[in-house]
């Protein structure tokens, strides 16, 4: 069933970071603890709708200021959602733990930021077609040292 | 925004919070009395729903109070409340139970008895609370007066509205209303009551976990003093909310909040602060309290709820937003200053919240807030303000039952569907989906949970008609697969009545997720579904749950993939065809674009995406389809009860059962018979795979580029014919016909002839349909030329045409005769033959010669009309591609007689059937004629043909060649005969005509024949005519005839043949010669020679040399004309006759002495002088190819044209004796 309340404290700085393309469908998952896989799909699933408002609400606001970063999109018992959003509306979100007090705000802005590169990066190759999944080996493995970096 | 400070005032002990939230509570609540609405009695019909709904509608009394004020109350019924909820009634007043209605139905006394004694115990039950009670009984309908005939117990002391079941209770608003004021008549002395306790009596409110915490604390501190002030003045501005008085209320709940503020009662505070907004949030959104009875009266319809408050809210939504502005500025004037700002509402909830989260025993509480503050924030649009409430109340640990956390995330669930968060609201839907079935749960509730996660489909962009998915292909797959697979366990956990819908579920797994598994994956569920079908068989209906949702079919159409389908036509011989009748006049232009070929009309179809075939199908005759299947599981498939799938006329599909191999692709025949006559439209194939029964529509199929349908034309029935001949190749040899001619042969007939030879075959057609043949049209073609093929076979298509019509099942015959025609002319090597041969057939130029294939047909040009008689038309030109590959000499002849029958309607419409009967002929060399010259014969009226003839064959032949003169000929030997053949008179009125004009059939003007040429067919066919070499193989039967048809003949041989123009009297000394007769002299002797001639023929000969000569013939080839000293003439050896009309003779005269004995020939000729030919050769034989001007060859005459040389014949003979 699904572990809903289960906790466990990570030392991972996140437990999930996750690329979502412009039509919310996934494009590249990775997740410290392979256990909990499809729970934190569902739960990064369920931020998109966060992400959504925060969008719209922003491009009503101000266009001309576009912050990327969105913030904690939620919060649950043992986790923190943190979104990004890219110009071309590319999604990034990171799953953190609850636990991690240590971890600041800023550390997250810096994480995204580095994540953007690395997309933009993976993306840049002539032969990746926008929208499809992102397969590539070497993002996979710089993604994971951001994830597992303490 | 959650405190970690919490438990401050409170111990974790007893349970004495209220344990039963209400999720349904709205800010709005806080201003409402509480009503009980409550069925009694055992029966609860249904018609006493609508006095349900009667009453919940009077929710909003105006009373006139005794100031004259209009107080505006409102009443909130509810249908349970549980009595623990009413000891927070000191905390929040609209917490407390103040009202009960019952409404029962009772038939008899004892029924009555009862129900009051069931309302009496609920008054006992919320008696602490309890301001009035009303009960409406409904009796028999039978009875008269109700109230007389039965009388409540003496102890019922409620008021009691007695109507019959079918009353419109007219009056019973009238009772409600009444009933609204006395509850709010109570209410306001408790009100005023309380407004006027003076501070000093003030007794400490408390919320029911604080019970304790009060126990010896000292009440007359300055602490407490504030605390007792500060809960009363909250609970006062509760009863005046209550009590219609909002702006009061306002006043009230803004000092409690700065009373319990300064002294740190949280909870308290926190309520006030609710307070604070629950009043704002009445005086901004005074249209929301109309709008949510109808909200309310949805959510309590048995009807689906996510669907209905979906839809409502939706209303809500937009009504509320349009409205929110304008209610917001035109209100704040009237507004009182210290009402709430619409921002400030939700950070005052916050706030409270915050205050509330300090008592774990406020948890209830606190949810309940969230809520409001949540709902309020949809009505402002703060979805993110929303968002975070509710989240919020996930945190809040409250000891609740599972059912009431399931509820939560029901509510949750809700919510977030009216601001949109369609994946939010599927998750919290499918958190309780969880939780119906968690291990906690005593007794799972799998329908419940199934019904959540199909309702949870739209947050995963999933729905229920896999169509839909497979073309939206979106979402998230990993989840999506998850949910389907938990949901095919829910409906598989709720037993046998839902076999059905896991065995759906799981093929809608199975066809929208192929592609997001892994192969195992695949495998795996293919399994899975085979176990769940074995229990229940998928068949493509929808499905229909209790709810009333379809669960729209499901289809294989992938497993397995159909890699490619083809519509058959119909075997060759089955094909209908257009019956070609006379062309309609479709007037001088060949092709308009405005008929059937527009541009316009194909772009259209290209648009319909329908696939028009272009054959057709024959109504009751089976057809085919050709289906490429491939296997994307790693075993084997088995696929049955395939068959087709068509719209339009009435068609019977045959089942076929088809096992696909995993590796290779697997091709299958579907077959199937149209029953009517009209537009079949094939839209796919049905399967039954893996236990279930599928449709795959070829518009399902993604990624291929199949069209939509396919669309055949099914024509009326065509009767069947089978043939049969008597001469039968074996089927095999019949397929090795390449091309479209092999297709439509249903049977042949082989035979190997000798050229000359003669056979006959028998045909039988039988009608094999139950339509007879009334049209027969049989016609012939073949590899050969036209004109010779008619020679070779023929029938009597009017004899066949008398047979008909062929009567189902019965048959006709007709005979076909065979006959080798060929041509015996054709040299096969260049014979050197005797000298005396003067002509042999190289320099014939026949046409089978291939140096003279290409040589141009004599007849164009005029220089060359006078070489020879154009070999065309008598010559075989077969194709060198079909020669035998055992005889190289010989001929392969393939003829196709094509018949063409129709019969019954389909005749009518004009179709018609067509079958090929083969007929494969080879023909083998028999006799040849390689050389042939002309002899004269010994009598003027004869002349000899003298042909060598080859025997070709491997056996001897006897040769016939006249009537009673036989040869033998060994094999491959050749031999030489002569034939007596009688001259050949030409016509000359023939020749006469030849000189017009010929215009030949294709109209195209070509130069008449020259008069050599009509001459020498002429005598060719004069020729061919009269010598028949009949042949037979010594060893066989085999026997036949050699013709001679199409002989070239040189223009001297033509001087033989023909009959002389001129007729001759030879006489010695006045003695006319006699043919075969001989002159006997004497040496010495004077012999008187005359010779006359006379012109026999139409047209005058000029130019005419007569010659005496004689000769000395040894008889072996040798001829001496040197006779200067044994015979001399007197006078003229050669006299020259310038013209001989028609008619008119001419002599001449000499005499001749011979001075030695001996034998001597006289040789009398005449030669024509041709016009332009100043020197006639010598030696007799006249260069015919001496071009002439082609202008002038009309204008001469035949025997002027040409050099020609007609000789006495036979030679005369001289004996000169000493």
């Amino acid at each position: 069933m699904f572990p809903l309340l289960s906790h466990r404290n990570h030392s991972n700085m996140a437990t999930c970071i996750a690329i979502i393309g412009k039509d919310n469908t996934p494009l590249y998952l990775a997740i410290s603890d392979m256990d909990k896989e499809l729970d934190l799909q569902y739960r990064v699933h369920a931020a998109l709708d966060v992400i959504e408002e925060k969008c719209s609400s922003s491009t009503k606001m101000n266009i001309e200021s576009k912050e990327l970063y969105l913030g904690l999109l939620y919060s649950t018992d043992n986790q923190k959602i943190y979104g990004y959003i890219t110009n071309t509306k590319v999604k990034f979100i990171v799953v953190v733990d609850s636990g991690n007090v240590a971890l600041k705000e800023s550390e997250i802005r810096t994480m995204f930021r580095n994540l953007h590169i690395l997309y933009t990066d993976a993306i840049c190759n002539p032969l990746f077609s926008p929208g499809e999944p992102i397969t590539s080996k070497k993002f996979d493995k710089c993604v994971r040292n951001i994830l597992e970096r303490q | 925004m959650r405190s970690t400070v919490s438990f401050m005032l409170s111990h974790s002990g007893e349970q004495l919070a209220m344990s039963h939230p209400d999720y349904d509570q709205t800010t709005f609540h806080h201003g409402c009395l509480l009503v009980l609405l409550r069925g009694i009695g055992p029966s609860k019909p249904r018609s006493l729903q609508r006095i349900f709904e009667k009453v919940r509608r009077i929710n909003n009394v105006k009373i006139i109070d005794s100031s004259g004020n209009t107080r505006d109350i409102w009443v909130r019924y509810i249908h349970d409340h549980p009595v623990e909820n009413n000891d927070w009634g000191d905390f929040q007043t609209h917490r407390r139970l103040l009202g009960l209605i019952t409404i029962g139905k009772f038939e008899n006394q004892v029924e009555l008895n009862e129900l009051c004694r069931l309302h009496e115990s609920l008054k006992v039950k919320y008696s602490n609370t309890l301001y009035d009670s009303r009960s409406i009984l409904f009796g028999p309908t039978e009875v008269e007066k109700l109230e007389e005939e039965f009388k409540p117990p003496d102890n019922f002391k409620t008021r009691a509205f007695f109507y019959k079941e079918n009353d419109s209770c007219g009056d019973l608003d009238g009772h409600i209303t009444e009933f609204a004021n006395s509850l709010f008549y109570i209410l306001e002395s408790k009100r005023l009551e309380r407004s006027r306790e003076k501070v000093d009596k003030f007794s400490l409110l408390q919320a029911p976990f604080e019970k304790r915490d009060f126990v010896g604390l000292d009440l007359e501190s300055r602490n407490n003093k504030k605390r007792c002030v500060g809960r009363v003045t909250k609970n006062l501005a509760d009863l005046t909310l209550q009590s219609g008085l909002i702006a009061d209320s306002l006043n009230l709940y803004q000092a409690a909040s700065e009373t319990l503020s300064a002294i740190n009662d949280s909870l308290w505070y926190g309520a006030a602060q609710e307070g604070l907004c629950a009043v704002s949030s009445i005086l901004l959104y005074p249209h929301l309290r109309e709008t949510e009875i109808f909200h309310r009266n949805a959510s309590l319809q048995p009807t689906p709820m996510s669907s209905s408050s979906s839809s409502v809210s939706s209303i809500l939504n937009s009504s509320s937003t349009s409205s929110l502005s304008n209610s917001a500025n035109s209100n704040t004037s009237n507004l009182p200053t210290n009402s709430l700002h619409p921002d400030d509402i939700p950070q005052f909830y916050r706030k409270a919240i915050i205050n509330y989260s300090k008592y774990s025993h406020a948890g209830i509480i606190e949810t309940e807030a969230a809520l409001k503050a949540a709902r309020i924030c949809v009505e402002q649009s703060k979805n993110l303000d929303v968002c975070m409430f509710l989240q919020n109340i996930l945190f809040i640990n409250v000891n609740m039952t599972e059912l009431e956390r399931i509820k939560r995330f029901e509510v949750l669930t809700e919510i977030y569907e009216q601001i949109g968060y369609k994946r939010k609201a599927a998750f919290c839907r499918r958190l309780a989906a969880w939780k119906y079935v968690y291990k906690g749960i005593p007794i799972p509730d799998w329908p419940k949970s199934y019904k959540l996660m199909l309702d949870s489909f739209p947050g995963y962009l999933l729905s229920l008609d896999p169509l839909e998915v497979i073309d939206n292909n979106a979402g998230w797959p990993t989840l999506q697969i998850d949910l389907l697979n938990s949901l095919i366990s829910a409906a598989n956990r709720i037993g046998h009545s839902h076999s059905a819908l896991a065995t759906r579920h799981m093929t809608f797994l199975l066809q929208t997720q192929w592609d997001n598994m892994s192969l195992s994956d695949q495998k795996e569920r293919a399994l899975q579904l085979q176990g769940l079908s074995s229990q229940c068989e998928g068949s493509p209906v929808p499905l229909v749950l209790e709810n009333g949702i379809v669960i729209p079919p499901s289809n294989l159409t992938d497993i397995p993939y159909c890699l490619q389908i083809q519509v058959m036509d119909l075997e060759n011989y089955m094909r209908p065809h257009k019956i070609l009748l006379n062309k309609n006049d479709s007037g001088p232009f060949i092709f308009t674009p405005i008929h059937n070929y527009s541009s316009i009309d194909r772009r259209e179809k290209a648009r319909s995406k329908d696939t028009k075939v272009d054959f057709y199908w024959v109504q009751n005759d089976m057809c085919t389809v050709t289906i490429k299947l491939k296997n994307n599981l790693p075993f084997e498939l088995t696929v049955s009860d395939m068959r087709l799938l068509t719209n339009g006329i009435v068609f019977e599909a045959l089942p076929s059962t088809v096992v696909v191999h995993p590796s290779a692709p697997t091709t299958v025949k579907l077959h199937g018979t149209p029953l009517e006559v009209g537009a079949l439209e094939i839209q796919g194939f049905s399967t039954h795979t893996l236990g279930v029964k599928s449709n795959c529509r070829l518009k399902h199929m993604k990624n291929r580029k199949f069209p939509n349908s396919y669309i055949v034309e099914v024509i009326p029935a065509l009767p069947k014919l089978l043939a049969q001949t008597t001469l039968e190749i074996p089927p095999m040899d019949l397929l090795r016909m390449p091309g479209a001619i092999a297709d439509n042969i249903i049977c042949g007939a082989y035979i190997s002839l000798y050229n000359g030879e003669s056979s006959e075959c028998m045909v039988t057609l039988r009608n094999e349909s139950q339509i007879p043949v009334e049209h027969l049209d049989i016609s012939m073609t073949s590899n050969v030329d036209n004109e010779l093929v008619k020679k070779i076979i023929q029938y009597n298509e009017s004899e066949i045409q008398a047979h008909l019509p062929i009567q189902p099942n019965t048959e006709i015959q007709f005979k076909v005769n065979i006959f080798a025609e060929a041509d015996f002319l054709c040299p096969l090597q260049v014979i050197s033959g005797p000298q005396s041969l003067g002509f042999s057939t190289i320099s014939s130029g026949h046409a089978s010669l291939p140096s003279r294939m290409s040589s141009p047909i004599p007849k164009r040009g005029g220089e060359l009309s006078s070489s020879f008689r154009s070999t065309n038309s008598s010559s075989l030109n077969y194709p060198n591609s079909h020669q035998s590959t055992g005889n190289p000499n010989a001929h392969v002849v393939d003829a196709f007689i094509k018949i063409r029958y129709s019969g019954g309607e389909a005749m009518t419409a004009g179709y018609c059937r067509q079958c090929t009967i083969r007929f494969n002929l080879e023909l083998l060399p028999s006799a040849q004629v390689t050389t042939w010259d002309v002899l004269p014969a010994e009598t003027a009226s004869q002349f000899y043909l003298v042909i060598d003839v080859s025997n070709l064959t491997s056996q001897e032949m006897t040769l016939n060649y006249t009537e009673n003169k036989n040869i033998l000929i060994e094999a491959q030997e050749s031999c030489r005969v002569p034939i007596p053949v009688d001259r050949c008179e030409v016509d000359e009125s023939v020749l006469q005509r030849s000189d017009e004009l010929v215009e030949n059939e294709n109209g195209i003007y070509t130069p008449p024949p020259s008069l050599q040429e009509v001459t020498a067919n002429a005598c060719s066919v004069h020729i061919a005519e009269r010598v028949k070499l009949n042949w037979m193989l010594a060893g066989s039967e085999n026997h036949g005839i050699a013709s001679l048809k199409g002989i070239t003949l040189t223009s001297a041989m033509m001087d033989l043949i023909a009959v002389s123009p001129l007729q001759w009297v030879v006489s010695f000394d006045n003695t006319p010669v006699q043919p075969q007769s001989e002159v006997v002299c004497k040496v010495g002797q004077s012999l008187n020679l005359s010779v006359c001639v006379t012109n026999q023929s139409l047209t005058p000969l000029k130019q005419l040399s007569l010659t005496v000569q004689f000769y000395q013939d040894f008889l072996n080839g040798m001829q001496t004309y040197n006779l200067e000293t044994r015979v001399t003439m007197s006078g003229s050896n050669q006299t020259i006759i310038p013209v001989l009309e028609k008619d008119k003779s001419a002599s001449h005269e000499c005499a001749i002495v011979f001075f030695t004995p001996g034998r001597f020939k006289a040789n009398i000729q005449c030669k024509s002088l041709a016009a332009s030919t100043t020197k006639p050769l010598p030696n007799g034989h006249i260069n015919f190819q001496i071009p002439q001007p082609g202008g002038l060859s009309n204008a001469m005459s035949y025997h002027e044209m040409q050099s020609h040389l007609w000789k006495f014949i036979p030679p005369i003979e001289l004996t000169v004796l000493e």
